[in-house]
């Protein structure tokens, strides 16, 4: 079978994620979000490569509202690009993207920081700041140029600290704190953005086992009030544990987008990451897992980077 | 003992009753480069111009020199062309030519260093030159026709206090260790910075005016003595009250310790004592 | 922390600096003549001392790298090769010397901005790399210049290293007076810019997704801190370390929130440079160049920081 017949090509052709609305819970917090029912992002005919080079040609994808979308794909094949194409910090040679049905490319960066918040991998902080300062600069999409934070920018900043589980930390420097705690109050930052949507950059990939899990707990829980989240994954485990959808990608090119049982197969893992895997089921959560064949003469073929 | 310097053999030929006791006549063929503009115009001014095969840019005077072969600027001066001139002496000065003097030792050129910092040392080194070009004889007369000139000098009744300027931005006068203070001394001034181990100080302008100079030099084409009595505080200044502020003086022929110094000492005379003038 | 406190010491030494700088000098406690000459070099060193050190304290954030001073992009050098041009010409009046340094810092500015973009953006190391490049090119100028002019190559220095005893005239004065209130007021600006450069710090696409419009940002912190550096350069030369050092120590009494760091390094630059001043002034007979003054003070602060941080 070749899964290859799922590549987007040609211009205007969408296609949802999630394609048995069924299997999509209905949350609490869904009357809240905006009555706007369109997707939270679409790319629509994006083109977009760093070079001569196109990487992503006429690209097409819609992110629903209220999915925990997990991008997974070997290195090279765009999920960083995505990622900030989505945010607006990379714009697309041709085609547009369009977050809660606001174009970016006419969008001002402080309209687009009140929807849109990302969490890169790894912060670097120049100067020590404290970490409530590090929050409070999640509430600047909010403030005027020349106006001070006030009572409710407080209040976000410290239910964010609180969300992430991080109010202990609030007076220590950034840089004085573990790599875990600091990725933990990064993801704070975003939260004081009250953004409708999340986008993380592999935001537990160098993390010890304990972070990795607090940190999708915290995900799963904003998830359940209706933020959208879209986090790209090295660990197609945890995207595989955690999201509602996966999206595996290569060479800027969607191989498949659903749940993660049809996502997460021999089949696809191999064709997309040259190496044929052993799919499991998580005991707990019937997810799909994937553990490497054994053994040194383990069938290999490396692909380049398209 | 690599070095060629010739001051030292010069001074004393000179102190032995200088070098024209036995009548030397200018050596045929006796090829000189000058990287000094008071020392080129000492040749002029002993004759021996025949032996001047180059000098720089900044020699411009007696109007001939204008025209000799020119090795480059005083500062940065060529040390190919120099030696490709194969001179017998070269005359420079120190600490600007340093590199150049230590070249022309390697290649084994005699050169002669030139620092007058008073009168009598223009003095010494007009016969000093004189001596090493064979002109001697002409160093001499002409010393003593400089000396007796100075001696002519009026007698002024007063010493006025003077403030010389040689810059604006910064503010630099020119302290008591610089020659044109010991022009103005025997001009009959009275240099208001009276460190000897001052060349050129900053100063402030608090300072100038605290000092209150009764006559004003301007020795800098950067501002006027329009200019310079306009200074905010200056108008309290002796010099500014009279109108003693020059400006758009020969700034050539005050500050090179040749043989223009009576001129310069003149010059300056008048300027302080506004009595005509009698020299050169 | 007691950041009251700090505040009130800050302003506690600006006037204390104040006085000594009225007070000290030659021929002791001014008369009243006497007090307009120091009182001009008061306000001079006060807005050269406040302004470098707040430039000084906006690059670092800006350029994201705490060993930026104000003249890092280039402005100084372009300063002093417009006012070396027009005294070699000998036009270098009290009035048209400045206004030469000035355009050859316009002129650096636009020179830099035009080699750091590309691609109609402007980043901050295109920006870090243009201004070393047009720092070195106008120094080399400057000296090029002044052995064209004969002038001696000590004056360059001064050029060069900064200095506080202007003669002013007239005209100067008011173009003093103009140049401060511009200054001030570019000042107010950057302090407005404050949290923008403490989000910028990590990094450019963070501070994006932080609703920064980070083009924008570079674009205004860089000119307006380059008008400035070109206004005070053009009336006291370059004065170096002030601008260098007064961030680190504002940093190391209130943190690193710029909201604190730029008001405070205006402060405690301005008292620094005063008592580096007098201190330059009548330590030894002919006066120091003030940077070497600076730097004599700036050294040893700068080992200490170093070692506290290592």
């Amino acid at each position: 079978m070749n899964h290859r017949d799922t590549k987007r090509k040609g211009s205007g052709e969408n296609r949802e994620v999630g394609i048995n609305r069924q299997e999509r819970q209905e949350t609490p917090g869904e009357s809240k979000r905006s009555s706007n029912h369109g997707p939270a992002i679409r790319f629509a005919g994006v083109s977009f490569g760093y070079t001569e080079q196109r990487l992503f040609n006429e690209f097409s994808l819609d992110i629903a509202q209220g999915e925990f979308l997990g991008v997974i794909g070997p290195n090279g094949a765009g999920k960083s690009t995505l990622l900030n194409l989505a945010a607006g910090l990379l714009r697309p040679q041709s085609g547009s993207v369009s977050v809660l049905g606001m174009d970016l490319a006419g969008t001002s960066r402080r309209e687009v920081a009140r929807k849109v918040a990302v969490v890169p991998q790894e912060s670097f902080f120049a100067f020590d700041y404290p970490v409530e300062d590090v929050v409070m600069m999640g509430r600047n999409p909010y403030l005027g140029r020349l106006q001070t934070p006030g009572r409710a920018d407080y209040d976000r900043v410290n239910e964010a600290l609180e969300f992430v589980d991080a109010a202990v930390l609030r007076h220590k420097s950034i840089n004085r704190i573990s790599a875990g705690e600091k990725q933990r109050v990064v993801l704070a930052r975003a939260l004081a953005q009250e953004p409708t949507i999340l986008l993380l950059d592999e935001a537990t990939s160098h993390l010890d086992l304990a972070h990795q899990r607090s940190i999708l707990g915290i995900l799963e829980r904003l998830n359940r009030q209706g933020k959208t989240i879209v986090l790209l994954a090295h660990d197609l485990n945890l995207a595989a544990l955690a999201c509602s959808h996966v999206l595996l990608l290569s060479g800027g090119c969607q191989v498949a987008c659903d749940v993660p049982d049809r996502v997460i197969t021999k089949e696809l893992v191999k064709s997309a990451y040259g190496v044929e895997p052993i799919v499991v089921r998580h005991p707990e959560t019937g997810r799909p897992q994937i553990m490497m064949p054994g053994g040194p003469n383990a069938q290999v073929s490396i692909t380049n980077d398209q | 003992m690599r070095s060629p310097v010739l001051l030292l053999p010069a001074v004393l030929s000179f102190l032995a009753g200088g070098c024209g006791r036995s009548a030397k006549p200018p050596e045929p063929g006796l090829r000189v480069v000058s990287l000094v503009p008071s020392v080129t115009e000492i040749v002029y001014a002993v004759g021996a111009e025949a032996s001047l095969v180059g000098n720089t840019t900044y020699c411009d005077y007696p109007e001939p020199a204008r025209h000799v072969y020119k090795v480059g600027d005083f500062m940065n001066p060529d040390i190919e062309k120099i030696a490709a001139l194969r001179p017998d002496i070269v005359f420079l000065s120190l600490p600007v030519h340093r590199l150049i003097a230590e070249k022309l030792a390697e290649m084994n050129v005699r050169y002669y260093v030139s620092q007058p910092t008073t009168i009598e040392g223009v003095f010494s080194e007009l016969d000093s030159v004189g001596c090493l070009l064979g002109a001697g004889d002409r160093a001499d007369s002409l010393v003593r026709d400089m000396r007796a000139k100075l001696d002519n000098l009026p007698g002024y009744p007063d010493t006025p206090s003077v403030y010389a300027e040689i810059s604006v931005v910064p503010l630099m006068a020119a302290g008591a260790g610089s020659f044109v203070s010991s022009l103005i001394a025997r001009a009959g001034g009275r240099n208001v910075y009276t460190d000897p181990a001052q060349e050129y100080p900053m100063v402030d302008p608090e300072h100038v005016v605290r000092a209150a100079p009764e006559v004003i030099l301007i020795l800098h084409p950067e501002a006027d003595a329009k200019e310079v009595s306009e200074r905010l505080g200056w108008a309290q200044i002796p010099a500014v009250r009279d109108s003693r502020v020059y400006d758009h003086l020969d700034l050539n022929v005050l500050s090179r310790p040749g043989p223009r110094v009576v001129k310069a000492v003149y010059m300056l005379g008048d300027m302080f004592h506004s009595k005509p003038a009698a020299g050169d | 922390m007691r950041r009251g406190g700090a505040w009130v010491l800050l302003l506690g030494l600006l006037g204390v600096a104040c006085l000594v700088s009225l007070a000290v000098g030659p021929g002791g406690l001014p008369s009243r003549d006497v007090l307009q000459f120091r009182l001009l070099r008061l306000a001079l060193g006060i807005l050269a001392g406040g302004a470098l050190s707040l430039v000084g304290a906006s690059l670092q954030g800006l350029l994201r790298n705490p060993l930026v001073d104000p003249f890092t992009l280039g402005v100084s050098s372009g300063a002093a090769f417009g006012a070396s041009v027009v005294i070699a010409l000998g036009a270098a009046t009290s009035v048209v010397l400045p206004v030469a340094g000035f355009l050859g810092a316009l002129v650096t500015i636009l020179a830099v901005y035009t080699l750091a973009r590309v691609k109609g953006r402007v980043t901050v190391t295109g920006l870090v790399l243009a201004g070393v490049i047009m720092s070195f090119l106008f120094s080399s100028l400057v000296m090029l210049v002044m052995v064209l002019a004969r002038q001696p190559l000590g004056r360059a220095v001064y050029l060069l290293m900064g200095y506080l005893g202007v003669a002013f005239t007239r005209g100067s004065v008011l173009l003093f007076a103009g140049s401060s209130i511009v200054t001030l007021a570019g000042c107010g600006v950057l302090m407005a810019y404050a949290r923008d450069l403490d989000i910028m710090s990590s990094s450019e696409a963070t501070a994006q997704s932080l609703g920064v419009d980070t083009g924008r940002v570079t674009k205004v912190v860089f000119v307006v801190s380059s008008v400035i550096v070109g206004l005070v350069v053009s009336f006291t030369g370059a004065i170096s370390f002030v601008g260098l050092v007064v961030p680190h120590l504002v940093r190391l009494t209130f943190g690193p929130a710029h909201r604190r760091i730029l008001p405070g390094s205006f402060l405690l630059g301005a008292a620094l440079l005063l008592l580096a001043d007098t201190a330059a002034r009548n330590l030894v007979p002919g006066g120091l160049p003030l940077s070497v003054v600076t730097a004599l003070i700036g050294v040893p602060f700068f080992v200490y920081l170093l070692r506290r941080k290592l």
